[in-house]
């Protein structure tokens, strides 16, 4: 798989200045200030390959953004190395450009102050797009993001849902082999989500556009990406699969168990076994947690129906977001040194 | 300097016409920027009626010449006006640029042929009808002859570049400034007193009209006049008109390698 993004050992700071307080304060800051430093990226290094579609998550400020800015070339890291589609982004500006879609969920890449198509007609223009190709792509994206409804209004009467589809194409029109997405579905209705996913999935597997993407909503990471990477103080914390992830981190799941009638709940009361904890949901269902590496689920449930007569059992996984949440938090991740992609993979 | 993204013609004359087009969106501002035109030389005609008066050798204007050189200056200001510093700025300012650095085109060749689209516009809803409500009202010269005529419309080609390029360059300052409404405001003033529009050069202090040769503004007002009331003829005409547009030429190389610097320095804010 040829490698279309190499980053290593980005790094980027921001100098800020501390304000002092009250009216004092604002006048020695006149004659001097109190700078710091402030290290938003923190020597990131990573590769991501043709076709992959690669989910970049992290709390707030962990320097996602900051990373997304600096390869797409608007941002010059303070140091460190990235070469994308071949090129050095922000010294090579014009010409990498149109080889990249860029989308940011919270800014349009539109012109505000025209119509949609005006500003699809001065992309292709920009991009040298032919009539034919111009015309067909538009029609096949109206398939999956029916564009066509709000093709003439201005950019600033669109409601958000449509004005990221209209984002989202308007990023695709000259087929990018590779696409930055930064929160591209944040605020959306469940329907634009879900449309917005399905054409980008689409898109990756017609002609294998490479994708990066941010988000805060972890269901956008599950239906289209194979990789994450999480990065939290500007540091790579994890980087693979989400399903390896799991294996990870969900070190407890719960069995929910339905009960014919009170005396086989009396019987499931009394159950025990070493790391299991049975915890009572109502009269006639019990929820039992478990430790994963101690306990096998199939185990468990081979001893519970022996033992009780069961109307049905259900494994409750524990959320994606609950495991983030830790991660996020510090309780998990973060005290296992730094999960590299080996570490990540058992 | 990179021509990159100069090269992509059937671009630039899209963002003209776009340029041109959202001039529509302010019709008011053409029907009160005629009778702010019209106002303005009105007051100028009684304070120079005044001064000469007093003094008609006061220049080397005639009074007729003084009042066709009021007139026709802000004639031409509503030509070659355009405020794209403040829309520059507010869109470093606002991160709204992004839009502009993440496509392969040149800010600064897309910005200029914006700048003619909206000039296009001025001539027929702005320029034009001044002029005709001036010459009835006023008793103005016509240009000297067809060819200060055909000079004067060249030195107009470059008022609008110049200020185009001067107000690229003013408004990149934002990437640097916290706060740019100052500089702003001084490059107005700035760019109204030493184009000549409120007085000739010709009657400023030696020191300032001297100081004045080195600057391009006066080739913004002050040059196209002269050619139009016939005061540089033959060599000294074309030798006005070259320097004109070296300094179109230089700004707009300038204004490229400055650009260029400043999207380095670039930080944009927030998400």
């Amino acid at each position: 798989m040829p490698s279309v993004v190499e980053v290593e050992n980005l790094v980027k700071d921001f100098r800020t200045f501390d304000r002092r307080e009250g009216v004092w304060g604002a006048i020695q800051d006149l004659y001097s200030r109190q700078y710091r430093n402030f290290r938003a990226v923190d020597n990131v290094s990573f590769t991501i390959g043709q076709g992959e579609m690669v989910g970049y998550i992290g709390p707030n400020g962990a320097g996602k953004s900051t990373s997304i800015k600096m390869l797409t070339g608007i941002l010059v890291p303070s140091s460190g190395r990235i070469v994308a589609n071949g090129y050095c982004p922000w010294r090579e500006r014009t010409r990498y450009t149109r080889t990249i879609g860029v989308v940011f969920g919270q800014r349009t890449q539109l012109w505000w102050d025209i119509g949609v198509v005006e500003s699809f007609r001065l992309l292709q223009k920009i991009y040298e797009i032919s009539q034919a190709e111009y015309d067909h792509r538009l029609a096949k994206f109206d398939e999956v993001l029916e564009l066509k409804r709000y093709l003439h209004t201005p950019v600033r009467k669109l409601s958000l849902g449509e004005r990221m589809r209209c984002d989202v194409a308007a990023a695709l029109l000259h087929n990018p082999p590779l696409l930055f997405l930064d929160e591209p579905t944040i605020g959306l209705d469940i329907v634009a989500k879900e449309s917005i996913r399905t054409f980008l999935k689409e898109v990756n597997r017609e002609y294998g556009t490479t994708m990066l993407l941010t988000t805060h909503d972890l269901s956008d990471i599950e239906e289209l990406c194979h990789r994450l990477m999480i990065i939290d103080h500007g540091k790579v914390l994890y980087d693979g699969g989400l399903p390896e992830l799991k294996r990870m981190l969900w070190r407890e799941s719960a069995l929910k168990v339905d009960l014919r009638d009170r005396d086989q709940a009396a019987l499931l009361a009394a159950f025990s076994m070493p790391g299991v904890a049975v915890e009572r949901a109502d009269e006639l269902s019990y929820r039992l947690r478990f430790r994963r590496e101690e306990v096998q689920p199939a185990e468990l449930i081979r001893r519970i129906v022996n033992e009780v007569q069961v109307l049905d059992l259900t494994m409750e996984e524990q959320p994606i977001e609950e495991v983030v949440r830790r991660i996020y938090t510090g309780e998990a991740l973060h005290d296992d040194a730094h999960a590299s992609p080996e570490g990540a993979r058992p | 300097m990179n021509f990159a993204g100069w090269t992509n013609f059937p671009a630039l004359m899209e963002f003209g016409k776009i340029g041109f087009v959202n001039m529509l969106a302010f019709r008011l501002r053409y029907y009160t920027g005629i009778l702010t035109y019209f106002i303005n030389v009105t007051v100028y005609y009684f304070i120079w009626r005044a001064i000469y008066a007093s003094d008609p050798g006061f220049a080397d204007l005639s009074f007729e010449e003084m009042l066709t050189y009021v007139s026709v200056a802000w004639i031409i200001r509503s030509l070659y006006f355009n405020n794209i510093d403040v829309q520059i700025s507010q869109e470093i300012i606002e991160g709204k640029i992004t839009t502009a650095l993440l496509k392969p085109i040149d800010l600064q060749a897309a910005t200029l042929a914006r700048v003619l689209g909206e000039s296009i516009f001025r001539l027929v809803m702005l320029t034009i009808p001044s002029a005709f409500i001036l010459f009835a009202v006023y008793r103005l010269r016509l240009p000297a002859n067809l060819l200060a005529f055909a000079q004067f419309s060249l030195a107009l080609l470059a008022s609008i570049l110049l200020v185009g390029a001067i107000n690229f360059i003013v408004g990149g300052f934002a990437v640097k400034m916290k706060s740019i409404l100052g500089l702003l405001r001084a490059k107005f003033y700035v760019m109204d007193l030493l184009s000549g529009l409120i007085v000739p050069i010709s009657i400023f202090p030696a020191p300032f009209r001297e100081l004045s040769e080195f600057l391009p503004f006066q080739h913004i007002v002050y040059t196209p006049l002269m050619l139009y009331l016939g005061k540089l003829s033959g060599t000294e005409a074309w030798t006005a008109l070259g320097v004109t547009w070296v300094w179109v030429l230089a700004l707009i190389v300038s204004g490229s390698i400055f650009w260029n610097s400043m999207t380095k320095h670039m930080t944009i804010h927030g998400g």
